[in-house]
């Protein structure tokens, strides 16, 4: 275990910044501190990085106990948000900095300096831009010379905060993928702050979800999508179509639907039913179930209000009794259907899930 | 039709005032600064060369004269230096750091500036002369504040304290601690955050500050007026030598040790012109 978080509290005034979290950071690992902006990952980070203080709890990194030790002492590299790369400084000088400032026992000699930035800015691909300042740089090389910055101090730990927050959607796909390549290189711990659920999925080793200043959830990208453990995370990750239900006798009732979902073993109470687009099934009222076109429990009927159909999946926006409902399907199997916009079609519940409101462990998963 | 690249006022059709309006209040603003400004500065050098230059340096070399120029260059020597210090690290605590009592620390930075002069001067005679509060016991251990170096120079650090510290805490309350926070993460110990990261980026903040601070110092008169005591020859500042001169009716003398001040007062502004002028881009880069 490279880094262990236990019972850490932060409070900021009156606001619970972070409250109790336990975390494990594994050695080698690319993990993703996930969360709605407030939800304490940045501020978690920011502890790992000794920037801040817990008011409680404690840290170790590699088995020795870290509050007490100095950034420099806990050897991490840390990417800032928004870089704060040394404006007056060139990118040279910017990558250097972190051996600069060591003492002199430690401190390598410069012509030895000189080449780890300058090999450092060949991984990052700026050996050209050496002499530049910052204000001279685009976001995404700005970036790159603050890992750089970071990585020169041969830190133990990589700390990023929203690495990718300030670039454009191009740019920060491509850098995306470069730093995965780079940590599968390195294979140095990683951990990066972001409350995109798409780049935590696509380049985390392990996902943790937060939420007021809790940890959620803690998995692999696969499982946390797979099997949320709580409303909030089914909701976070990922579009979802969600209803507020009321589970009686084994079944599950939403409010003026025909829809019975099955809740066996569960209390009887509210609850909340979850169904991501693809999970729901769209058919032809023309085929009916039960000979007349009457719903069934299985199918109810719904209007298409939108079809949004770029790329080779659909996007469909139903109208289910007044309740807005999304589906996502192959553009071939909706042609194939020949349900068009103000068609009226069914809907089959395929896969979901029910959370007993209140009780965050009472869930069932639901397929047909 | 093409479209004209203008200046952005004359550009503008509403505010295309007619001529008249323009040059009448472009008359106004320089008259004025003629008036006011320029008019006295030429007196003051007119006056000084009234009888050609051999009184003028005379009037210069005067044993009297010569001491007060080079007591005004201490006071400035002492006063500027510790008002740097005092200044970057107010500037230094209310930008980077959280604690109670900071708007009033804001506040009392502000007090020289909304103070007059005179009563500067006058809590320093209070609280050091003979009957002041400290007095007997400064006289006891044999130290003189008023009436000597010390008084001068106090009144002058409480007339000039703002100067600094005014120009840097907006500048680095608008830089944040971003950059301090990297250094921290990078392994920086203070010194070398302030050396290399606070002190570059608030450079000509700082040199902007000094040069006023010292142009303000080496100019002060109402404190030092009363703290001084007016001894000829030991504890006169310029702007004090210039006054008994003009009472005695020596306007050669007084005019002369005034167009000294005077010079000295350009040679800062030229100063300030230089560094804008050199260095504007990034000056502009680090204010904004």
């Amino acid at each position: 275990m490279t880094i262990k978080v236990s019972g850490i509290c932060k409070r900021f005034g009156s606001f619970v910044a972070l409250d109790r979290v336990e975390l494990d950071v594994r050695s080698g690992e690319l993990l993703a501190l996930l969360g709605p902006s407030g939800s304490g990952k940045t501020t978690l980070l920011r502890i790992l990085g000794g920037l801040e203080r817990p008011d409680q709890g404690s840290l170790t990194f590699f088995g020795e106990a870290a509050l007490g030790l100095t950034p420099r002492d806990r050897r991490v590299g840390f990417v800032f948000q928004h870089y704060s790369l040394f404006r007056h400084m060139t990118v040279f000088d910017n990558v250097a900095f972190g051996l600069d400032v060591q003492s002199r026992k430690v401190r390598p000699s410069r012509a030895v300096i000189t080449e780890k930035v300058r090999t450092l800015l060949a991984l990052v691909q700026l050996e050209p831009l050496a002499d530049r300042y910052p204000s001279q740089l685009s976001g995404g090389q700005r970036q790159r010379v603050a890992l750089a910055r970071a990585l020169a101090i041969e830190p133990r730990v990589l700390l990023l905060d929203e690495p990718f927050g300030a670039l454009d959607a191009k740019v920060r796909k491509e850098l995306r993928r470069w730093l995965r390549r780079l940590h599968d290189e390195m294979h140095i711990t990683s951990v990066f702050v972001t409350h995109d659920q798409e780049e935590a999925l696509e380049l985390a080793d392990r996902v943790v979800v937060m939420n007021r200043g809790r940890v959620e959830q803690v998995g692999i990208p696969s499982h946390v999508y797979n099997n949320p453990a709580s409303p909030f995370v089914y909701d976070f990750l990922g579009n979802v179509n969600r209803f507020d239900c009321v589970i009686d006798a084994g079944v599950a009732r939403v409010a003026g639907l025909p829809l019975a979902i099955p809740a066996v073993g569960m209390a009887p109470g509210p609850a909340v039913a979850f169904f991501r687009p693809h999970d729901v099934e769209i058919t032809r009222l023309d085929l009916p179930a039960n000979g007349d076109g009457a719903p069934t429990p299985e199918v109810a009927r719904a209007r298409v209000r939108h079809i949004f159909a770029i790329g080779p999946t659909a996007r469909i926006e139903l109208d289910l009794s007044g309740h807005p409902v999304e589906v996502v399907m192959d553009q071939d199997r909706l042609r194939g259907l020949g349900v068009g916009g103000g068609d009226w079609c069914g809907v089959r519940l395929i896969r979901g899930q029910l959370f007993r409101a209140g009780a965050v462990a009472a869930t069932t998963t639901y397929q047909r | 039709m093409p479209i004209k690249a203008t200046a952005p006022v004359a550009g503008r059709p509403m505010l295309r005032d007619p001529p008249w309006v323009r040059w009448s209040l472009i008359g106004l603003a320089l008259g004025f600064l003629g008036l006011f400004v320029v008019l006295p500065l030429v007196t003051v050098f007119a006056q000084a060369l009234h009888s050609g230059f051999g009184p003028y340096f005379d009037a210069l070399a005067e044993p009297d004269a010569l001491s007060a120029i080079r007591l005004t260059l201490l006071v400035a020597a002492i006063a500027v230096p510790v008002n740097l210090v005092f200044g970057v690290s107010a500037a230094w605590a209310i930008s980077k750091f959280e604690f109670r009592g900071k708007s009033l620390l804001i506040t009392l930075i502000d007090l020289p500036f909304s103070v007059s002069p005179v009563i500067a001067g006058m809590v320093y005679v209070l609280l050091f002369g003979l009957h002041g509060w400290f007095g007997p016991w400064l006289r006891a251990h044999d130290l003189q504040v008023v009436f000597a170096l010390p008084g001068l120079v106090l009144a002058t650090m409480f007339v000039t304290f703002p100067f600094v510290a005014r120009e840097l805490i907006p500048l680095m309350q608008e830089q944040g601690v971003e950059e301090e926070e990297a250094a921290v993460s990078l392994g920086a110990r203070g010194w070398q955050i302030f050396w290399r990261v606070t002190l570059p980026n608030i450079r000509w903040g700082l040199l902007y500050g000094i040069l006023l601070c010292n142009a303000r110092a080496m100019g002060e008169f109402g404190a030092v007026s009363v703290v001084s005591g007016h001894i000829r020859g030991l504890t006169n500042t310029m702007p004090l030598h210039v006054e008994i001169l003009y009472n005695e009716y020596n306007f050669v003398g007084a005019f002369a040790v005034a167009s000294l001040l005077a010079l000295l007062a350009l040679v800062t502004l030229v100063a300030k012109s230089v560094v804008e002028w050199r260095w504007g881009d990034s000056l502009a880069g680090t204010r904004h």
